[in-house]
């Protein structure tokens, strides 16, 4: 009984106290067998809904894509795939369109898929459903995609049917606004001014604009083959995509502040069509395995899947869910905001994206350095991921390690995930 | 005053409540990790420390306890989930052994106010109730989770405490039934409550992750304050009734574990603490002036007072004398030492 490796590793345990940030860090930076690591991770281009190379391709046509270059460009037996999920939100069908999808992109009959919905933050949840079950020995080499055709789906907000127990309760009632309403409350309730919103939007397009300049992001990209209809004559032609198409170079705060309010019917009407998320079509892809398994199958590890949480909060200012969420997942890993290298905080709106800045107490230099939702759009589904892709390449630009992802989430929710970058 | 405990390493030390020259250690050999226990008694003598007496046990003694019935015995608690009685008028072997613990027992207290029974604590998430009469333990509480320290309230017969490897302190009180809770009080995070959404949420307040709890005690006088510390190194003090938001103080400065603490006999602000880092520190939680901030629940900071640091190794056990000098206190630790020095005189260096 007297286990004298239990004794010491009990006192061992004594000397390594997690309770300081930087000793929390040195923890996460360790590399242990059963991590969760990625080993390909990629994004469409991202293009404007409804006027991009994108309008005309289906949420199909667009998973198909992906996922046939995840296929080709990962040197992994397409059969070790064991199951793949979609994150989407807006498509009516997406049970159908993720198995099929994946079948259509040259995985075998054995590799599973299923759907994974939290609005914004469903990419990131798709990670976290992959990442779960590779932890729980279900599977051992899962695909997380998230895609968003908002061309082809539209939002058409909440239901009309919904149940007078919905209707009529304080709380729940509060989702029938609109997100274009949530952002004016948070505009509203903590005071965010139209100049401050501008200014976060003119601080987005420029530096996407600059990551576009300088390359920064073409290691996330790869381009795809897409089919386009011209507008006018209706003439069919094939395209190779390899840009971002929201980007409005020489963008500034003076100039987004001509642009009228999107929303004049909700005080104080500080939310434009110029300092929110774009609609976008657009998808990212995440390949996800143990440490070991990556080891024993020569594959590149680039990064660490560290952790992910989520928190609820007042659906009416569902903006500030990062507010909860960031502190939430950081408490999970032992780390202090400090500690983070990177932020990719999903800009929805200008206004919740100034308030978790300085809620939080975070260097605006560390957040969203290649611009965000503003300049480059945000594809519902897609973004989860297309934010872990864009934290990855730009931990590897600066020779940095610990990324943090987040998102609002419409209905009221916040959602955080933690990746160490292993380049 | 100094005593080596030759080829064995300190876990605890305590001063009989009796006779003042009269004091025990319970020590391991090969660091208390395997091979046996010896538990020593003292006497502090103008000649400096004599060994009355020893007593050799198959497995490591992690802690002893006077008994405060009798003056000749003291309860061990051992690595093979026994506690052993001791009478220092029988040589050689224990009076009496209660096998009632799966893993190794890690703590055990003297029943301070009726005097009549005594708890143990154990790695196997558990913690016992005794009469020295009875062969049998005559209550378990449980705590689920690796019980590093436990007492009883020196101010209620009935109420008994313990902190645990998952960051909690327990109160347990044994006069209330013996309902599901089994008898559970409170249950206070140490770390501090999960923040609360509303008007008051701050995500920028300190936050201290949940960590492994080694160690506490009731203070003397106020008879609802508790001191914790453990793995984080931070001792907090705690108002069993005022929890919700966190520590009353924080005494911050070592620079590992504190493996034991002990409030003061004689000053009601007063606590010694003993720590992986080698030293035993002196503090004063000020709660005599506290510097609260009005309408915060940040914790107040606590003083040093004065450092001892001559042990070489982990310093594991200290307590203070109850008679005499206001300042005597004795410390044991993993360098084979106890050593025997007068807090005030560390107190006066700075």
């Amino acid at each position: 009984m007297a286990n004298v490796k239990e004794r010491l590793s009990s006192v061992l345990g004594h000397l390594s106290p997690a309770g300081s940030g930087s000793a929390g860090k040195a923890k996460l930076l360790q590399k242990n067998q059963d991590d969760i690591v990625i080993t390909f991770a990629a994004r469409t281009p991202l293009t404007k809904a409804k006027k991009g190379a994108l309008k005309d391709t289906n949420i199909d046509d667009l998973v198909i894509a992906l996922l046939t270059e995840v296929r080709q460009r990962s040197n992994l037996d397409p059969s070790l795939v064991e199951d793949v999920c979609l994150g989407n939100v807006l498509s009516d069908s997406g049970g159908y369109i993720a198995r099929s999808s994946v079948l259509a992109a040259g995985y075998p009959v054995s590799t599973a898929a299923s759907v994974a919905n939290r609005f914004c933050s469903s990419g990131l949840l798709a990670i976290q459903n992959i990442a779960n079950q590779i932890t729980a020995g279900s599977i051992e080499v899962g695909i997380a995609i998230g895609a968003e055709s908002m061309s082809t789906c539209p939002d058409n907000g909440a239901p009309g049917w919904l149940s007078e127990k919905i209707t009529g309760h304080p709380i729940a009632s509060q989702n029938l606004q609109t997100m274009g309403q949530t952002s004016e409350n948070v505009a509203g309730d903590f005071g965010i001014s139209r100049g401050a919103m501008d200014g976060f939007a003119a601080r987005s397009f420029q530096r996407a604009e600059k990551a576009q300049k300088e390359g920064w992001s073409v290691d996330e990209i790869i381009p795809i083959t897409v089919k386009v209809k011209d507008s006018k004559t209706g003439e069919v032609v094939e395209e190779t995509i390899t840009q971002d198409g929201g980007i409005r170079p020489g963008t500034t705060a003076e100039s987004l502040g001509k642009i009228r309010s999107a929303f004049p019917q909700w005080s104080p009407s500080n939310t434009t069509g110029g300092n929110a998320s774009q609609l976008t079509d657009g998808a990212a892809v995440i390949l996800l395995m143990k440490r070991s398994k990556a080891l024993s199958l020569n594959q590149p590890i680039l990064a660490k899947f560290a952790a992910a949480t989520v928190s609820g909060l007042e659906p009416r200012i569902m903006g500030i869910g990062p507010t909860y969420a960031i502190p939430k997942v950081l408490e999970k890993v032992g780390l202090s905001v400090q500690d983070v290298d990177v932020f990719e905080i999903n800009e929805a709106f200008a206004s919740m994206g100034v308030y978790c800045i300085e809620k939080l107490g975070l260097d605006a230099e560390r957040v969203n350095p290649r611009g965000g939702a503003i300049a480059l759009g945000h594809p519902l589904g897609c973004t989860g991921a297309r934010q872990v892709v864009t934290a990855l390449s730009e931990l590897k630009r600066r020779g940095e390690r610990v990324a943090v992802t987040s998102m609002c989430v419409g209905t009221g929710m916040g959602m955080a995930g933690v990746f160490v970058s292993e380049h | 005053m100094e005593y080596r405990t030759t080829g064995f390493n300190g876990y605890a030390v305590q001063y009989s409540p009796f006779v003042n020259s009269s004091i025990a250690v319970g020590a391991a050999a090969n660091f208390g990790l395997v091979g046996n226990g010896r538990l020593y008694f003292f006497d502090l003598t103008a000649q400096g420390i004599v060994a009355q007496k020893w007593y050799n046990t198959q497995d490591a003694i992690y802690d002893i306890a006077y008994s405060e019935q009798n003056a000749n015995q003291l309860i061990a608690g051992c690595g093979d989930g026994t506690v052993k009685l001791f009478d220092t008028k029988v040589p050689d072997y224990p009076i009496m052994e209660w096998k009632e613990h799966n893993r190794e027992v890690y703590a055990v207290a003297w029943n301070l106010v009726s005097k009549d029974t005594f708890v143990s604590s154990s790695w196997d998430g558990t913690i016992k109730l005794y009469s020295p009469e009875r062969p049998q333990a005559l209550l378990t509480l449980p705590t689920h989770s690796c019980t590093y320290s436990t007492h009883f309230s020196p101010h209620s017969p009935s109420i008994i405490s313990s902190v645990t490897s998952d960051s909690h302190l327990r109160v347990f009180d044994l006069r209330t039934p013996a309902s599901a809770s089994n008898h559970l009080v409170h249950l206070i995070p140490i770390h501090g409550h999960a923040p609360q959404q509303g008007p008051s949420y701050n995500p920028l307040r300190p936050r201290h992750p949940p960590s492994e709890a080694l160690t506490h005690d009731w203070n003397k006088y106020r008879d609802t304050t508790v001191a914790t510390a453990g793995v984080d190194t931070i001792i907090r003090t705690f108002d069993i009734r005022h929890h919700k938001h966190g520590a009353t103080a924080h005494l911050e400065g070592h620079k590992y574990a504190v493996r034991r603490i002990a409030w003061s006999p004689h000053a009601p602000d007063m606590l010694l603490s003993a720590s992986y880092d080698m030293t035993c520190r002196v503090w004063s939680d000020r709660m005599a002036t506290p510097n609260i901030t009005p309408g915060s629940h940040a914790p107040s900071q606590g003083a040093e007072l004065g450092r001892m640091d001559v042990h070489t190794e982990f310093v594991t056990g200290v307590d203070w004398c109850l008679f005499g000098g206001q300042g005597w206190c004795a410390s044991t630790a993993w360098d084979e030492r106890l050593l025997v020095w007068d807090a005030r005189s560390v107190m006066n260096q700075r």
